[in-house]
């Protein structure tokens, strides 16, 4: 499933071309393909469903403006569409402090790589082995940041916040770890 | 602000791609974040940058479990993209009883005044005697002023549609020709031009649905997917077949 969606050749691709021509039963199609996936990205961010669904509104008004502004050679239709999505949502997460996660993070020098999920380990693309595997080779602090911010949708002061750790320190960690991550996935 | 920070939360500014890479990782505060969408907009290499970090977190985004929305969510983009309430439209006024007859009342009235309209206008090809064999149906507008006359040639399976001069649609919708078998769903009889006069042959499987109670309607559609499996709206036009 997720090496089809990594799939240059998707035919989501074709049908967001079509859109970007005015193609209102293309944009249709597209929005049943890719709907409940860009939900569920919604929803890691914003658990309240309502306010999700408004979200996904946002995402596909928009994406039908911009759909003259997207470069298959340079994206997937499901990549751009779920960036799209999960911007939106962080960007709810910002205008409202309501939501914000104040679960600790443990910083352990020695914490674990939490596995991959059985699922995902059996359908695991290229793709997905390769940022597995680049996250896996940073230093432990660095790792469990990156994930906390990638999945909570966390701020640089909420991380601080939650690791008891100076801001500096975080914001180091984390740009450093975001080179690594880089120089690692590119190399 | 803590002094024991005071060194490390004054570190220099990342670099560009550092900065984008942030930016994807959502780590910025509302501020930051909102700076970093208006370069997005006015700076092509920074964008870029941008564009690539989302590619390499590309396998954690997709890692979401689906969510299938509710009905409402599709109906709301088409309300704000302006577009014509598709579903409400199939739901609503094709399945109105109420509606039909009015507007077969409606075809009737400005079927008498127009059936003298289109024998002054007689095509000179056409002779008196093949006038008579075949039925006149008017397709009324919704003012009731004439939209189309149709002439069903029964024997020949074709229709022959008339338009009546009137304004174009301004949306750069077009028409679509529709038929409505007594007690079924509208058929699609394929694009109908609002400018010239136009023979269009009916398919083996839809001349059955040629009798008499049975409905000629046209439709705004969009051109591309002509002909479609079922109208997107209201009619525009509206006749109903009294004899054969």
């Amino acid at each position: 499933m997720e090496l089809r969606q990594q799939d240059v050749t998707e035919p989501e691709n074709e049908l967001l071309s079509r859109v970007a021509g005015g193609d209102r039963d293309a944009f249709e199609r597209l929005y049943q393909a890719t709907a409940s996936r860009l939900l569920g990205i919604c929803l890691r961010l914003v658990p309240d469903r309502g306010e999700a669904e408004d979200i996904l509104q946002d995402v596909y008004v928009a994406a039908w403006r911009k759909a003259p502004q997207f470069d298959p050679l340079r994206s997937s239709a499901t990549v751009w569409l779920g960036s799209i999505a999960r911007h939106r949502a962080i960007d709810r997460l910002r205008a409202s402090s309501a939501q914000i996660d104040q679960a600790p993070i443990a910083l352990a020098e020695t914490q674990p790589d939490p596995a991959p999920a059985p699922a995902h380990q059996a359908e695991a693309d290229s793709e997905r082995a390769r940022l597995d595997d680049c996250i896996g080779r940073l230093e432990p602090r660095r790792r469990t940041l990156i994930r906390t911010a990638f999945f909570d949708g966390a701020t640089y002061e909420e991380l601080a916040t939650r690791s008891g750790s100076p801001l500096g320190s975080v914001k180091s960690w984390i740009r450093r770890g975001l080179q690594q991550l880089r120089a690692c996935l590119e190399g | 602000m803590s002094v024991d920070t005071s060194n490390e939360t004054a570190a220099p500014p990342p670099d560009d791609d550092t900065h984008a890479g942030e930016y994807v990782l959502g780590v910025l505060d509302e501020l930051a974040r909102r700076r970093a969408q208006n370069r997005i907009r006015s700076d092509a290499g920074f964008a870029r940058l941008v564009g690539d970090w989302e590619r390499r977190f590309a396998p954690w985004l997709l890692r979401a479990a689906p969510a299938a929305p509710s009905p409402r969510v599709w109906q709301e983009i088409r309300d704000r993209l302006g577009w014509r309430g598709r579903d409400t439209a199939r739901d609503g006024l094709w399945n109105n009883v109420a509606f039909w007859r009015a507007a077969a009342g409606l075809a009737l009235v400005a079927g008498i005044a127009v059936v003298a309209f289109d024998r002054a206008r007689t095509p000179p090809a056409t002779t008196a005697s093949e006038q008579a064999e075949r039925p006149v149906t008017v397709l009324a507008r919704g003012d009731g002023t004439p939209g189309w006359i149709a002439r069903i040639d029964a024997t020949r399976g074709e229709v022959l549609m008339m338009p009546i001069p009137a304004a174009v649609d301004p949306s750069g919708l077009v028409n679509e020709l529709w038929i409505i078998p007594v007690g079924g769903k509208p058929q699609s009889l394929g694009l109908l031009s609002h400018e010239k006069a136009q023979t269009i042959a009916v398919p083996d499987a839809l001349r059955a649905s040629f009798a008499a109670g049975a409905t000629l309607a046209v439709t705004l559609e969009e051109r591309a997917g002509i002909p479609h499996a079922a109208p997107s709206s209201q009619p525009i036009a509206v006749g109903s077949i009294r004899t054969i």
